[in-house]
């Protein structure tokens, strides 16, 4: 049993205007974790994504992020422990540079230099940006953009980092360096929280699935398991990825045990199955 | 919030022109003035708008707390810094206080032209909202185009005001985003560190205003704004037997108004 | 022949201040009915093509502008950009920058009223585009509340009041939902299928595009790297590879297993094709047995 960095407990969340986002939402992630957070818009995703780092506080239940509850911590302490990477980077990038803007957290954390200048040389090369350094990060390409953004957030040091439909707007290239920044910080002990509407990234990337429906948690689990269950997905209008769709249409001439998450998986089924039939 | 509440009352049919007339004839009126029987009867008038709208006061919200302060700040001022003959209180800081005591004075004038300006504040700023709240934002900008203002300019009134939410929504998002930066320079910081830290949030906005300010431009090409020195307009508005009637009834009572702002 | 109805001749194109072109001697046609799907990494100059193929540059877009855009027979150089929209129409990626009133009905009317169209005939037209959007009966909404693809498609709809003949999106869904994303690709759908307009969409979505695109253009780094049927587009492992392209999952099976020696009968685009091929490919060596 893993130890557990986020411990929601019965969350409801009523917006000022009596809008119920979020219904009694209860789970736990565990250290080390790469979770999806998968649903449509307004199922309450975004809610719960601020619920998590401090900037909304529960109506009703608890939110406990690395021993500490939200309600009784700032956002700006809390930012510590938990990174949260925004949707458009458009809506936070000011400096002059790729390095100040990295910066920028650490400095207001009112850290001595030396660890600042640590802290940004850590984040941009986790990143990929040190060849970058001096640009202006607003005159950056869409994927450059999302990588400074995410390595501010890195330079905060948190335990878990949160990304918040972070391949909206990207290519190909920019999706998968971008997930794989993810995966790497995953790969160093820490936790990654995704919010995406991009299956096959969550297939290929994610551990865990939660999907939000209407402000409730209606299925969670292992990402295999969650995209198994086509008709839940369907309630909540999710489609699995085209290759697990592809896989179970072909289940009758080509009978496989689990769920398909990859080309390679499928095409690998296939190509085996000819080879022995060719034996 | 001050935005459109739609209704059928008879000030939602009313010919936006002859709204429009009302609040910049009433305004004057309320500027020149200084004629507190006049004043009230046109406070009176206003609520009585309001009451016909069948809009509650209170959907102002926080406007009308922002209000009522702006006024109690006006009268206050005036109070205190405008003299005048007829000396209330003097001084205000007691003698005994070292160094300012002594200064200060309260005269009747001074209460009075506080008053005067903080009941003109008022009635200007029940007014306008009550306008914008019963008159659909196109009918509007129409009302301003048959009255002779360029179209030009009547859009860019409507544009400013559908970019206010989305220039709220922006704000909010950045100061939220840099918040996650553990930026608190705005909560506690001294005045120097605010200064410095004022770039965080204002040049994000500034830029994301500019780009959108682009894009705004060349969808309004792509429809062909402003290719054509008149334009169509599907929703149309006219005049009818009620709008003239409550015109004359308007021009009516401001006459009557200036005329016993000369009598008094 | 089937009809030309845009013509691109030698067009290239570089933004004020900008060290280089952002696009270079650009030269393809499309046919009338044609569903053109433009793919290539952000940065490839798909936004600027868009702008050139809609007039937007040289009327509205500032630059250093070579060569020759022609539709529906006008030059765009020659024809100012009202002209130039009553025969084409365009769509931006931004719903919320498209928005310029507070009803439904009336951002439908807008560009055709600033046309100085007669109220009837705007009527006409904005019913039958909100009623081909599908968004009959909301005519009285306020359309920054509706959802993004609703946006979207209020946004079709005010292109189509205008009667184009050619429609450009440029990444109409990359803001969207699943559900937003559907909905307009239904809708475009529909404009192809039933209305046969010619039809050219940006989109890194190809698992979408595969069922309707007639052909593909790729474009690199300013330049058109290719421009054929998404089959051949898919299979091209070398163009897909440089250009980055989001390859549709069941093409990519199928890739692999060419890779791996197994020779396809037909190369699917489609996830339908994909059982098909597949399963075709399974039975036919069990049936060697």
């Amino acid at each position: 049993m893993r130890e557990p960095v986020i411990q929601v407990d019965h969350l409801t969340y009523t917006y000022p205007n009596g809008f119920e986002a979020l219904h009694d939402v209860s789970f736990t992630i565990e250290k080390n974790d790469f979770v999806a957070i998968i649903g449509q818009n307004g199922a309450g995703k975004s809610t719960l994504l601020k619920n998590l780092v401090g900037l909304h506080k529960p109506t009703q239940g608890n939110i406990i992020v690395d021993g500490v509850n939200t309600r009784e911590i700032s956002v700006a302490r809390l930012s510590t422990k938990v990174g949260f990477v925004l949707q458009n980077p458009d809506r936070q990038l000011f400096a002059d540079s790729v390095e100040e803007e990295i910066r920028f957290g650490p400095q207001n954390l009112k850290l001595d230099k030396a660890e600042i200048d640590a802290r940004v040389e850590h984040a941009m090369e986790q990143t990929g940006l040190i060849r970058l350094r001096r640009e202006f990060p607003m005159a950056l390409s869409a994927g450059d953009r999302a990588k400074v953004v995410i390595a501010s957030v890195i330079a905060m040091q948190p335990e878990i980092i949160i990304l918040d439909e972070p391949t909206t707007g990207q290519d190909r290239r920019g999706c998968a360096q971008i997930m794989d920044i993810a995966k790497e910080f995953q790969r160093r002990g820490h936790t990654v929280i995704v919010v995406t509407h991009a299956m096959s990234l969550v297939a290929e990337y994610a551990d865990r699935v939660i999907v939000m429906c209407k402000g409730r948690r209606i299925l969670d689990g292992p990402t295999a398991e969650v995209f198994a269950q086509e008709e839940k997905l369907k309630e909540s209008f999710v489609l699995p990825p085209q290759v697990t769709r592809l896989a179970r249409a072909m289940s009758a001439v080509l009978p496989v045990d689990h769920t398909i998450l990859s080309t390679q998986e499928l095409s690998g089924c296939i190509a085996a199955r000819v080879q022995a039939n060719q034996m | 919030m001050i935005k459109y509440h739609a209704g059928e009352s008879f000030l939602h049919k009313l010919d936006p022109r002859v709204k429009i007339i009302m609040l910049l004839i009433l305004t004057i009126l309320v500027f020149v003035t200084r004629n507190f029987p006049v004043l009230g009867l046109v406070f009176l008038l206003i609520m009585i708008c309001w009451k016909v709208s069948g809009i509650s006061i209170r959907e102002l919200g926080g406007y009308l707390k922002l209000l009522v302060g702006l006024v109690l700040f006006v009268v206050l001022i005036q109070t205190l810094f405008q003299g005048g003959e007829t000396i209330l209180i003097s001084p205000i800081i007691p003698d005994f206080v070292p160094l300012i005591g002594g200064m200060g004075s309260i005269a009747v004038e001074g209460v009075l032209f506080g008053l005067l300006l903080g009941f003109r504040l008022m009635v200007i700023m029940c007014l306008m909202p009550l306008i914008i709240m019963t008159t659909r934002v196109r009918d509007l900008a129409l009302g301003f185009v048959k009255l002779g203002l360029p179209y030009r300019y009547a859009f860019m009134i409507t544009t400013a005001l559908n970019q206010v939410p989305v220039l709220q929504e922006q704000i909010a998002t950045i100061t939220d985003a840099q918040k996650l930066r553990a930026f608190t320079a705005f909560e506690d910081g001294g005045t120097l560190q605010k200064l410095k830290s004022y770039p965080a949030l204002v040049v994000p906005l500034v830029m994301g205003s500019m780009k959108k300010s682009t894009l705004i431009g060349t969808a309004m090409d792509v429809r062909s704004f402003g290719s054509r020195p008149k334009r169509t307009y599907l929703h149309d508005i006219a005049m009818h037997g009620a709008d003239w009637a409550f015109l004359c009834f308007i021009l009516a009572f401001c006459a009557g108004m200036f005329t016993l702002n000369v009598m008094l | 022949m089937d009809e030309i109805i845009l013509d691109v001749f030698d067009a290239s194109f570089r933004y004020p201040n900008a060290p280089a072109y952002s696009l270079k001697h650009i030269n393809f046609q499309v046919r009338k009915g044609e569903f053109l799907v433009i793919m290539g990494e952000n940065g490839a100059g798909k936004t600027t093509l868009c702008k050139m193929l809609s007039g937007i540059i040289p009327h509205s877009q500032e630059g250093v502008y070579f060569g020759d855009v022609t539709i529906c027979g006008l030059n765009s150089k020659e024809h100012t950009l009202p002209e130039l929209c009553q025969h084409i129409g365009i769509v931006l990626d931004d719903p919320e920058s498209q928005i310029f009133t507070t009803e439904v009905l009336d951002e439908v009317a807008f560009g055709a009223e600033n046309l100085e169209i007669p109220t009837d005939e705007i009527q006409r037209n904005a019913d039958w585009a909100l009623q081909v959007v599908r968004m009959a009966g909301y005519e009285e909404k306020d359309p920054t509340r509706l959802s993004g693809g609703q946006k979207q498609r209020v946004a079709i709809a005010s292109a189509l009041t205008m009667q184009p003949e050619i429609l450009i999106l440029d990444e109409p869904t990359s803001q969207l939902d699943p559900i937003g994303t559907i909905e307009v690709f239904q809708v475009v759908r529909e404009l192809k299928e039933k209305y046969n307009m010619t039809i050219i969409m940006v989109t890194h979505k190809s698992e979408e595009i595969a069922q309707f695109a007639d052909r593909v253009l790729v474009l690199h780094e300013g330049e058109v790297l290719a421009m054929d049927t998404p089959q051949r587009i898919f299979r091209n492992k070398e163009i897909v590879d440089k250009a980055w392209l989001a390859v549709p999952q069941v093409s990519m099976v199928a890739v692999e297993l060419e890779q791996s020696g197994i020779p396809l009968d037909a190369f699917p685009v489609r996830l339908e094709e994909g059982v098909e091929v597949f399963s075709a490919l399974l039975q036919e060596t069990e049936a060697r047995i």
